[in-house]
């Protein structure tokens, strides 16, 4: 937390609003906070990659454009919602759009910062989450990959599970590749002999 | 039309009373000038004042009741920062502008309150610089257990860290410590021979700390107390011999040289008979009872958003120095300086910026290494002969 904290003065913030009250007041906070804020209106077609943080006027837009918008981008970036008012419907575009963090119009100084911060917590957590997922689900296809390659060496040669596996990582060390592809591999040609009908 | 009410929230009474004291007598001393001279567009500004007891919610209560009862829209007052949240909420649902006299930690802008004292970049980063460059790399922190104690510390802790220092400690107290109570932390101190002790204990017990660091045989002179707040008025009340060699950072000395200041301190001579309790937070109540009356013969009228908009920006010749309120934040370009106790318990100057700094706010991690605070060395010190 104390990273972000830290880090706070070197982000580099667009404003999505329309320039009126809010706008300035909140462009002046974002200065006052020291960052550096450029202000875009209307919602421009593409989300700059310099851009860490956005704030995000989501009061009278459709989610599809503002998905749009926020794809545009391959960077992770944080998005904060300002809403003017909280009805059903705003909520489930602010879900829909994934926003990191909200802040309600009119503009107070005192929590903008607080919205900046969770909102980059809340981003970052979220994509630490989201890489620690796809590596879990990676390593447990990996798994079963090897644990079918194994069944199938068993079968075939009559030897025993740590004997199967000794096999497979012989072959991966051998042609400089991982277990994984040497399992897959050895599936596949499981596959296509079980087709031709002579096992 | 009548007079020109403000409302004046100082503690006579309580832990602060010392400083708060002599913050009042600043914003009264200020009041009675500008009635001498005819007042502002010919009525006499009339102060409303009441005592919150350092009572932090009394603040909150009594800046409600000046509001609706009094129907005053401009207050002065509050040296803690809890007292001064407290009044915040208030004030900003009313519009009303208020003034706040005192050094703070900062991570606040209300479009609704003009800060007069120092934020850290102008009164801790210069301090830190000085004490490590002057007496080692070794500090040790003691305060009192409140708000600004404990950022105003993490922020001084930055400040050491960045120059290869180390805080061999930190210690809270509560507001109403006694000098008993220092005993286990000045026994620590004699233990762990730092460089300075940083001292953030304010109010009553900033007394007692100081005595209680006597009594332990700590030296001025070898390991000082530093400190942001422990100002004038303190410093009478701690002694001379309990004093001698401390440091302070503050924006005003009473021992000043220059002709504003000669002028300010016969005048609170002259009402108050004395100068003894004469602080860096009188001065900053004064001034800002000055400029508010500037800019309401600007406006003519009190009225929260043409006042705020005569005030941003304006400059104004303060017993400290020109001093700017910044028009980005609502706090003020003020003068750094530091100074060091003599035998006789005066402030003499040892070092200062040599322009007014820009107020920062929300500089979290303030660099040491930037140039603008860097404080130069006064040759001989100054010394006022009163």
């Amino acid at each position: 937390m104390s990273d972000l904290i830290q880090g706070l003065r070197n982000l580099h913030v667009l404003v999505v609003l329309p320039r009126e009250q809010s706008a300035d007041d909140l462009i002046q906070q974002v200065n006052r906070i020291g960052c550096q804020v450029d202000h875009s209106w209307p919602l421009p077609k593409t989300f700059q990659e310099k851009y860490d943080l956005v704030f995000l006027d989501v009061t009278d837009q459709n989610s599809e454009k503002l998905n749009q918008f926020i794809n545009s981008s391959s960077k992770k970036q944080t998005i904060v919602a300002v809403v003017g008012y909280e009805n059903p419907s705003m909520l489930e575009l602010i879900f829909d759009i994934k926003a990191h963090s909200v802040l309600n119009k009119p503009i107070r100084a005192s929590g903008v910062m607080t919205s900046m911060l969770l909102g980059q917590k809340i981003q970052s957590e979220r994509f630490q989450f989201r890489k620690d997922l796809k590596a879990l689900k990676d390593k447990l296809e990996n798994v079963q990959k090897v644990n079918d390659a194994k069944f199938i060496l068993m079968r075939h040669r009559k030897i025993n599970d740590r004997e199967a596996y000794a096999l497979i990582r012989k072959q991966a060390m051998a042609k400089r590749t991982n277990t994984a592809d040497i399992s897959q591999a050895i599936i596949n040609a499981e596959s296509i002999l079980s087709d031709f009908g002579d096992t | 039309m009548g007079n020109w009410k403000i409302g004046l929230l100082f503690s006579e009474t309580g832990v602060t009373s010392i400083i708060e004291k002599s913050q009042l007598n600043g914003a009264l001393l200020a009041i009675d000038q500008i009635n001498e001279n005819g007042g502002v567009l010919g009525h006499k500004i009339e102060p409303v004042r009441y005592d919150p007891g350092s009572v932090d919610q009394k603040y909150g209560e009594l800046s409600e009741k000046l509001i609706t009862e009094h129907k005053v829209k401009i207050i002065f007052g509050c040296y803690t920062s809890s007292s001064r949240k407290e009044v915040l909420p208030i004030i900003e649902r009313r519009n009303a502008l208020f003034f706040y006299p005192t050094l703070y930690e900062g991570f606040e802008y209300s479009s609704n309150v003009i800060y007069g004292g120092a934020c850290p970049n102008q009164n801790s980063v210069p301090l830190g610089n000085y004490l490590m460059e002057n007496y080692g790399k070794r500090l040790f922190f003691v305060g009192s257990d409140y708000i600004y104690p404990r950022e105003s510390n993490r922020v001084m802790r930055n400040v050491v860290r960045q120059a290869g220092g180390e805080v061999l400690g930190e210690v809270y107290f509560d507001l109403e410590a006694k000098e008993i109570d220092f005993a286990a932390v000045t026994k620590e101190i004699n233990r762990l021979k730092p460089d300075a002790i940083f001292s953030t204990v304010v109010g009553q017990s900033c007394i007692e700390f100081y005595k209680a660091y006597l009594a332990a045989s700590g030296d001025g002179t070898t390991c000082p107390i530093a400190s942001l707040t422990t100002n004038e008025g303190e410093i009478a009340a701690i002694g001379p011999e309990a004093s001698a060699g401390h440091i302070t950072a503050a924006p005003y000395f009473r021992s000043i040289e220059s002709s504003a200041n000669q002028k300010f301190l016969e005048a609170y001579a002259k009402k108050f008979g004395t100068t003894v309790d004469v602080t860096s937070g009188c001065e900053t109540a004064y001034s800002q009872v000055h400029i508010f009356a500037r800019a309401l013969e600007e406006t003519g009228e009190i009225d929260t958003d043409k006042l705020r908009e005569a005030l941003l920006g304006t400059s104004y010749d303060a017993p400290q120095g020109q001093i700017k309120i910044d028009p980005d934040n609502n706090h003020t370009y003020l003068q750094s300086r530091i100074a060091k106790v003599d035998a006789y318990g005066e402030f003499i100057i040892q070092s200062q910026v040599r322009r007014a700094i820009k107020p920062d706010p929300y500089l979290v991690f303030p660099t040491i290494y930037d140039l603008s605070f860097r404080s130069l060395d006064v040759a001989g010190g100054v010394r006022l002969d009163e």
